[in-house]
């Protein structure tokens, strides 16, 4: 029992860190169809600017986080202007393969030649750092705090995409850009913020998720495939196929992890297989 | 009032000339039918006027403005609206959402992102008014990609007239619609507001001489006829012209 649930919150946890780094490349590859292997390296991004915030600049807990997000938002705009911007939609992925590959290698690059290539600590504040009483068990804050913040992401996504009028536009233009343009949407603009909004989402993911996915020089490579396959199996541009996605491929990873941890990876790709294979457009994916 | 002059419009693709030296003006209350064989270039036009295609050369002028440099959102807010030959809407939205979206557009309610149109009483209530003159009450609530064809070509109408164009530049409104379908297109093309300037390309001359009041003849992206319905019929160029584009 006390290991079951002590499985559930780490799954839920684990899970809640995929989700909030995937759903923002799940907009990116559902609404403006462009296959953003950097992803990976924005969440780095967030890491490596909280962790710089907190150690070298003494900012507070929140304050980094605020300082992480804005941060990789405000390098990856021109990104999106100058080299993204002329690769969504085209009809061979090769160059958005080779392009956000590439993007990926600078990042890498020039992470560890301004930061060194050491593991980047994220240290938590007091209040996240202990442990809560749920009553019949006790858990770490930190892993009640992420799943706060995966349910308010989830939350606030639906809200934004289904309840304002920024999200109808956005729908409208994901549907067909040229009817979008035709009624004066500005698209660029639209694809701007969601690109941001992205950005925004994976280094919030990246910060929140340090303590379960370290920040170190080479993670916007190991975690690459990782969120690629969140977005695959949930149905890229489903907010709530994300979720689920998430949440199910961090239960199947950390139950493995717990009961049969010499097989490493074996379950979760199996669990992606098999999902992929019953839901080629993935769980929620549009037709 | 004149609400639309294009000077000497010119587009090649390649090799193949789709657009030679176009010139024509709309004025407030114009009805001009767009006409031509198959491949003349009548939907390179339109798309050139509205922004989506670049020319090579010309001019357009839209209400005393030159808007030929200005992005196709640009041009529609200041009242430059088409509509696409084969039938675009937001098929997974609601028939009331795809216009409440051009009433939004309309408004350019951008500062005010937070709130939602579906729950503004006015907005829905102006969308709702646009349906039922067009006899689309009863499917207001009806996702778009359920409906049946002819009453999605209504509802590009409905887009169209809720954003109130200057200029309305139709591409084959009533294109794949059934016999049977057809009186209600062109019901409501006939009830389009009286002062706008429209510009229908439409291949069945039934529909040309029940409408339009001026016609012109584009053949291998070039106007060979500008003039009446009437006569248009007996024109021995304009004869020639869709002859000829049997022979190429
Ligand atoms: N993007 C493009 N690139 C190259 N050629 C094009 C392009 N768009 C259209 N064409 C060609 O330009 C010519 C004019 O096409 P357009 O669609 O304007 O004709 P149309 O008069 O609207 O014909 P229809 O009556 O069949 O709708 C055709 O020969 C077409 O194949
Ligand atoms: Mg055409």
């Amino acid at each position: 029992m006390g290991l079951a649930l002590g499985i559930a919150t780490d799954a839920l946890a684990y899970g809640m860190v995929l989700y909030i780094i995937s759903i923002g490349l799940s907009v990116t590859m559902g609404l403006m169809r462009v296959i953003n292997l950097a992803h990976g390296a924005f969440a780095m991004i967030g890491g490596y600017l909280a962790s710089w915030g907190l150690q070298s600049l003494g900012l507070g807990y929140g304050t980094a986080i605020l300082f992480a997000v804005a941060g990789a938002v405000l390098i990856a705009l021109p990104l999106e202007r100058f080299l993204y911007r002329r690769v969504y939609g085209t009809h061979d992925p090769l160059p958005q393969v080779l392009l956000t590959i590439g993007i990926t290698f600078a990042i890498i690059g020039i992470a560890n030649s301004l930061f060194g290539p050491t593991l980047k600590p994220i240290p938590l504040p007091e209040i996240f750092r202990g442990p809560v009483d749920l009553g019949f068990r006790t858990v770490p804050a930190h892993r009640l705090v992420v799943i706060a913040a995966g349910a308010a992401v989830a939350l606030g996504l639906w809200l934004l995409v289904e309840r304002t009028d920024f999200g109808i536009r956005l729908r409208a233009a994901v549907d067909d850009a040229r009817m979008a343009s035709a009624l004066g949407i500005r698209t660029d603009v639209i694809y701007a913020a969601a690109f941001a909004l992205s950005v925004a989402l994976g280094a919030l993911g990246g910060v929140l998720g340090a303590e379960i996915l370290p920040i170190e020089p080479y993670y916007a490579l190991r975690y690459m495939v990782t969120f690629l396959v969140v977005v695959s199996v949930g149905g890229a541009g489903s907010i709530g196929g994300a979720l689920g996605a998430a949440l199910l491929l961090g239960l199947v990873d950390v139950t493995a992890k717990y009961l049969a941890p010499e097989y490493g990876e074996f379950f979760f790709y199996l669990a992606v297989i098999a999902v992929v294979a019953a839901f080629p457009r993935g769980l929620l994916g549009r037709a | 009032m004149e609400l639309l002059r294009v000077e000497a419009l010119t587009l090649a693709f390649g090799g193949l000339r789709v657009a030679r030296e176009i010139s024509l003006a709309l004025a407030s209350g114009d009805r001009l039918a767009l006409i031509g064989p198959n491949g003349a270039g009548k939907t390179t036009f339109v798309n050139l006027v509205t922004g989506q295609l670049a020319p090579d050369a010309g001019r357009i002028v839209l209400a005393g403005e030159d808007v030929t440099r200005m992005a196709v959102a640009a041009r529609v807010r200041r009242g430059l609206v088409r509509t696409f030959q084969i039938s675009r809407l937001f098929r997974d939205m609601s028939v009331r959402d795809n216009v409440l979206l051009a009433i939004l557009q309309r408004e350019g309610r951008t500062a005010r992102a937070i709130r939602h149109a579906a729950t503004d009483r006015t907005l829905v209530a102006e969308a709702d008014a646009h349906l039922e003159r067009l006899g689309l009450g009863e499917v207001a609530g009806d996702r778009v990609g359920a409906i049946a064809y002819g009453q999605q070509r209504l509802v590009e109408i409905a887009i169209a007239v809720a954003l109130r164009p200057k200029v309305l530049l139709l591409d084959e409104p009533a294109a794949g619609v059934s016999r049977a379908e057809q009186p209600r297109i062109v019901a409501a093309l006939a009830a389009l507001p009286p002062d706008i300037a429209v510009l229908m390309i439409e291949h069945d001359m039934d529909l040309v001489l029940r409408l339009a009041r001026r016609v012109v003849v584009l053949a291998a992206g070039a106007l060979v006829f500008d003039g009446s319905p009437e006569a248009v019929v007996s024109d021995p160029g304009v004869r020639a012209a869709y002859l000829g584009s049997y022979g190429t």
